[in-house]
């Protein structure tokens, strides 16, 4: 992977209260040298790997289960991909089905933060052994 | 360790993959040293010759040439990746984004390698979501560091 720029994407939560436009001013601020992109679910981030590295750390304490984040291939607002310039969002089906799911997501980590460890296991699907689908046949015949 | 995601650019798995402490191992990062170094526009759609070639070590070469070229991308991170998480019958999975056939063939390299795998369904209620997230912590939690 090239060293030389990390561009992520974060993404808020749609139950949190925090906006794009905040989140921005935020990680603007988090380290020097930091692009960043407001979008319409969060932002784009870009900066070399350990500047990244800071700044994910930041984010990760201060909007610990409201904010969710990727890296992403292309830079910010690559000719390519961005729709100001009537650029073609391939993955972006994935993104909103994902936004979707992050309200649950963000709940069960809380969830878990708060120390309720306890969730219900799904039962595993065994083969039925022969024996036992004999009876049920017989059972029927 | 190294954990390969499946779908190999979910946001979700990559988040919660390297909340819990690994690395996650995604296609961004194949495609962004695509996009910077050789200057392919629209990697894994567009492809190189030796991409084609390197695909064929995954799927033969009857298969079309889109799966070829996923396989080209993911086939290596699997290759790589001490463990896997794959999240079963993702919606967007099949359609102009998608391939399912792309998608079987990787659960298939997922199996060959015998590496730990778990497999998890999307979300549809806070329970579910418990229990998404529960299996996954356990799961990344058992494999060390």
């Amino acid at each position: 992977m090239s060293q030389q720029r990390v561009t992520r994407l974060l993404m808020i939560s749609p139950n949190s209260m925090v906006t794009p436009d905040q989140l921005v001013r935020n990680v603007q601020t988090m380290a020097p040298g930091i692009n960043v992109k407001e979008t319409c679910y969060g932002c784009l981030a870009e900066s070399d790997a350990e500047t990244m590295r800071i700044v994910m750390e930041k984010v990760r304490a201060t909007y610990r289960n409201e904010v969710f984040s990727k890296v992403r291939g292309y830079p910010a607002g690559d000719p390519r991909r961005c729709r100001a310039q009537h650029g073609t969002r391939p993955g972006y089906a994935q993104l909103e089905a994902e936004w979707e799911c992050l309200p649950l997501i963000q709940s069960a980590l809380d969830e878990f933060d708060a120390g309720k460890d306890d969730y219900q296991k799904p039962v595993d699907k065994k083969p039925l052994p022969v024996k036992e689908m004999k009876e049920i046949s017989e059972a029927f015949r | 360790m190294k954990v390969f995601i499946d779908p190999p650019n979910s946001m979700i798995l990559f988040d919660l993959v390297e909340r819990f402490g690994h690395e996650p191992l995604s296609s961004m990062a194949l495609i962004q040293e695509k996009v910077d170094n050789i200057e392919v526009d629209m990697p894994p759609m567009n492809v190189t010759l030796d991409d084609v070639v390197k695909g064929l070590k995954y799927a033969g070469v009857e298969v079309p040439s889109g799966i070829r070229g996923r396989l080209a991308i993911w086939g290596p991170m699997i290759e790589a990746a001490d463990a896997a998480i794959i999240i079963e019958n993702p919606p967007f999975s099949f359609g102009c984004v998608g391939c399912d056939r792309s998608n079987e063939l990787t659960k298939y390299r997922i199996k060959r390698r015998g590496i730990p795998a778990l497999t998890v369904q999307y979300p549809t209620s806070e329970e579910e979501a418990k229990t998404m997230v529960g299996q996954i912590k356990d799961f990344l939690g058992g494999l060390g560091q």
